[in-house]
């Protein structure tokens, strides 16, 4: 099954309307989140550890901490998002479809 | 809780990779020709709204974000198996395509929040379940996140870059996702329900999952 036979099934429009809305917020949560600093325990073991220095990055990723590069922040924010969930939508079904029952003809 | 390359002993990240590609390969042998086209649809669901959940950072009293993992709601919706490969497939997306963890710490990282997270919160849901529904998906949520954290705390507390203070790195990281696996216990609570209301999760899938 592929995203777009996915969407066009009626029984998935709440659902992917509800997705949709979580994939429209991400650029609000991060305004919220850079108002107040976002640090997880993760963070906070490293830095009292001094193992901050330590991180490397082996892979620069398509797109960097969710953000697009040349675009304003809060758009890449919401690109990321959109283009991170359509990837793991589209994947579930490819790996969903692999494991499903044979006689069902998919 | 998503762990950068450089933080993990290479011998650690290798031998994660090793075990988690191990469990994620039984796990899908098991499911092998037993999912259903409805089920393949709420798994692309499921993992496509942890993605996005996972996005939303949500702004705390003092000074901090933190943001839902989804681990439990994985499990309990999917079922144990679908559940770890749904949450599996969005830590590597993570990873590889947005640099949110490292690509020879993915094993690590799958680890904690696909097989700890998924499994242990399945387990816990399973128990408390035969005595309080609801009660047992918030338990399920706050116990998931704070035994993945656990067991990233352990690997990390192990590591040289971290001066190999396991104590205090397990502390910081257990007793940190314990505070926000409260956040995590109610989200859980609200998306698990939130499936159920929206027609997606029979009752099959909602009592023992897919393969239980």
């Amino acid at each position: 099954m592929s995203v777009r036979s996915f969407a066009a099934d009626d029984s998935n429009r709440r659902p992917l309307a509800v997705i949709g809305a979580l994939v429209a917020a991400t650029p609000v949560f991060a305004w919220a989140a850079s108002q107040v600093g976002y640090a997880e325990p993760l963070d906070v073991a490293a830095e009292m550890t001094g193992a901050s220095a330590a991180a490397l990055s082996l892979n620069p990723g398509l797109l960097p901490d969710y953000t697009v590069p040349g675009l304003d922040p809060y758009v890449g924010t919401f690109v990321s998002a959109l283009v991170g969930t359509v990837l793991c939508l589209g994947l579930a079904l490819r790996v969903g479809a692999a494991l499903q029952l044979r006689e069902n003809g998919e | 809780m998503h762990t950068p390359d450089g933080f993990l002993h290479p011998w650690m990240a290798v031998a994660f990779i090793i075990a988690s590609g191990g469990v994620l390969a039984y796990a899908a042998r098991k499911l092998r020709g037993t999912v259903t086209p409805r089920q393949t649809q709420l798994f692309g669901m499921v993992t496509a709204s942890i993605f996005a959940a996972q996005m939303l950072n949500w702004p705390l009293p003092g000074g901090v974000s933190a943001h839902f993992v989804g681990g439990a709601l994985a499990a309990i919706v999917l079922g144990p198996y679908l559940g770890a490969l749904s949450v599996a497939l969005v830590v590597a997306v993570q990873a590889l395509v947005f640099a949110d963890g490292g690509v020879l710490a993915l094993g690590a990282n799958v680890w904690n929040m696909a097989i700890v997270q998924v499994f242990g919160g399945y387990a816990v849901y399973r128990v408390a379940s035969a005595y309080h529904e609801s009660g047992a998906i918030v338990l399920a949520g706050w116990a998931s996140i704070t035994l993945a954290a656990l067991a990233a705390g352990i690997q990390l507390g192990l590591s040289p870059a971290f001066g190999s203070e396991l104590i205090s790195v397990v502390t910081v990281m257990a007793g940190g996702h314990a505070v926000l696996g409260v956040g995590e216990a109610l989200l859980t609570l609200v998306g698990v329900r939130l499936v159920d209301r929206l027609d997606a999760v029979d009752s099959e899938t909602v009592e023992g999952g897919v393969a239980a």
